[in-house]
């Protein structure tokens, strides 16, 4: 669908807000965890980014937040430099694979960074009990700040181990769930933290968005199409093959899903997702295109 | 034998990802040896001696008297607990699923919770014809002491009632009622 891109508003050198407007009719609605996947035409090629929409469900728009990334992830470049009001955006409708748990009674949300996204939208739920911690750089606290409720369970914590993550952890009740969002590192060390106190899988949730940070270039032979294609620099291998016109499985884009498991034939992959076991990722027989890369030069994939 | 209804048991062990333990029986003891290098292992059991005075407690035991005040008492506790918790209910399957609906209840994951049939054949009867729920029903066939009627005790286990299925045995001619064999599983 066709979206026109309203409103712009700055909130920190690196953190954009963006209103989208449907061009006619009225928008899917999008439920709290939905994202949209973006197409932004770049010089030479296109890029799909997944945004969470922030706005409440049935809004007449919806409302994103976007970090300039530096590094590949073009898209977001190009939102913040080139993006103009009333410029025409062709945009995927929403698919929601991070709603809130439906059996948990209490939410510990954590996020990190851009990772803020996905629990704006939780905050439309009627009723949802909560804590909130929020990590972020101190040069973005005001943005944060500006997003973030003002209520006593919502915590921003700035700076290096402001947040005692293990004893948060170690003192939530049993019925609670813990939902994640953030960069791969944060997720990581959360997810360590977590499983280092005894909280079990089925009590985790986790989103993340953003995880292709882009790394040495490779090469990737597709055994049954027949195909060899260059990663670039900047470039995911899930880019890098929609580029060549394939149209492998995926969803969220970000490692989180599980749709875009492809299976290694040949070569070694470098795992960045947050979806295969430790175990899956030892065995270096699948991998998630939206966010793994190679360790070794060629990677040979059964598709 | 292949019956999709009827629960099938590992054996006990406790679970390595757990930072503590709480172990729940009906029986006196708990049959097992517990394994060395857990350091937060609580051990609940329900003993008395004589006349309902509960057994002395050794450190990180507890006896109770009755399954009817340990079970009150697990809801307390798991409402009070924090993550990391693994709950193990070892006994009859009437304990060890009603504990597990506590569990359920104060808000675990099936992933956090282990059942283990251990202890004497006894079953927990739902009467299908009264609702009547009867308890420790060791033959094949009872009498309902509350409607009279004749049941079989058929393999069909409901985790939600934590109790076998008893159908009436002599619905097609009644008064016709088969010899009770001793429960084998
Ligand atoms: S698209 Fe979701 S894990 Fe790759």
């Amino acid at each position: 669908m066709k979206l026109i891109l309203a409103k712009i508003k700055v909130l920190s050198p690196s953190i954009r807000h963006f209103t989208l407007a449907p061009v006619s009719g009225t928008l899917p609605v999008a439920g709290a965890g939905a994202h949209v996947v973006l197409e932004i035409a770049g010089p030479g090629r296109v890029w799909k980014n997944a945004y969470s929409i922030i706005s409440a469900p049935g809004a007449a728009t919806y409302e994103i937040v976007v970090r300039r990334v530096e590094m590949s992830r073009g898209g977001s470049a190009w939102l913040h430099d080139h993006a103009q009001i009333g410029k025409v955006i062709e945009v995927q409708p929403p698919q929601n694979l991070f709603t809130p748990p439906r059996t948990a009674r209490k939410h510990l949300l954590l996020s990190a960074g851009i990772g803020i996204t996905p629990f704006l939208s939780y905050l439309h739920v009627p009723g949802l009990n909560y804590e909130w911690h929020h990590c972020g750089k101190a040069e973005d606290a005001a943005a944060f700040k500006a997003l973030l409720p003002d209520a006593a369970h919502v915590t921003l914590h700035t700076g290096r181990n402001a947040l005692n993550l293990a004893a948060l952890l170690a003192a939530q009740k049993l019925d609670t769930h813990l939902s994640l969002c953030g960069p791969e590192a944060f997720m990581d060390f959360a997810l360590a933290t977590a499983e280092h106190a005894g909280w079990p899988a089925q009590k985790i949730h986790k989103e993340s968005f953003g995880g292709a940070t882009g790394g040495e270039p490779f090469t990737v032979h597709l055994r049954r199409s027949g195909h060899t294609i260059n990663v670039g620099a900047d470039q995911s291998l899930l880019d890098a093959l929609e580029a060549a016109g394939l149209a492998p499985p995926c969803l969220c884009r970000g490692g989180a899903c599980g749709e875009c498991k492809l299976p290694v034939l040949a070569g070694v992959p470098a795992h960045h997702d947050h979806y295969l076991s430790a175990t899956e990722r030892a065995a270096n027989d699948a991998i998630m295109i939206c966010v793994s890369r190679a360790q070794t030069q060629e990677l040979v994939l059964d598709f | 034998m292949g019956n999709k209804s009827r629960p099938i048991y590992a054996p006990f062990k406790l679970d390595v990802t757990g930072r503590a333990h709480l172990i729940v029986t009906n029986l006196a003891e708990p049959p097992l040896e517990l394994a060395e290098g857990f350091d937060d292992i609580t051990v609940w059991t329900v003993k008395t001696i004589g006349r309902g005075i509960p057994a002395p407690a050794a450190p990180g035991l507890r006896p109770f008297r009755a399954v009817a005040e340990l079970l009150p008492q697990l809801a307390v506790r798991l409402a009070q607990a924090t993550v990391g918790l693994r709950l193990y209910a070892i006994g009859s399957e009437a304990f060890i699923w009603d504990a597990f609906n506590v569990a359920i209840t104060a808000g675990l994951d099936k992933a956090e919770i282990f059942v283990h049939h251990a202890g004497p054949l006894v079953r927990r009867v739902y009467c299908t014809h009264c609702r009547t729920m009867i308890e420790d029903v060791a033959a094949d066939i009872t009498p309902c002491p509350a409607c009279g009627a004749h049941l079989f005790v058929r393999d069909h286990f409901s985790r939600r009632l934590a109790a076998f299925m008893g159908v009436i045995v002599d619905a097609e001619v009644p008064g016709e009622v088969p010899a009770a064999e001793a429960l084998t599983s």
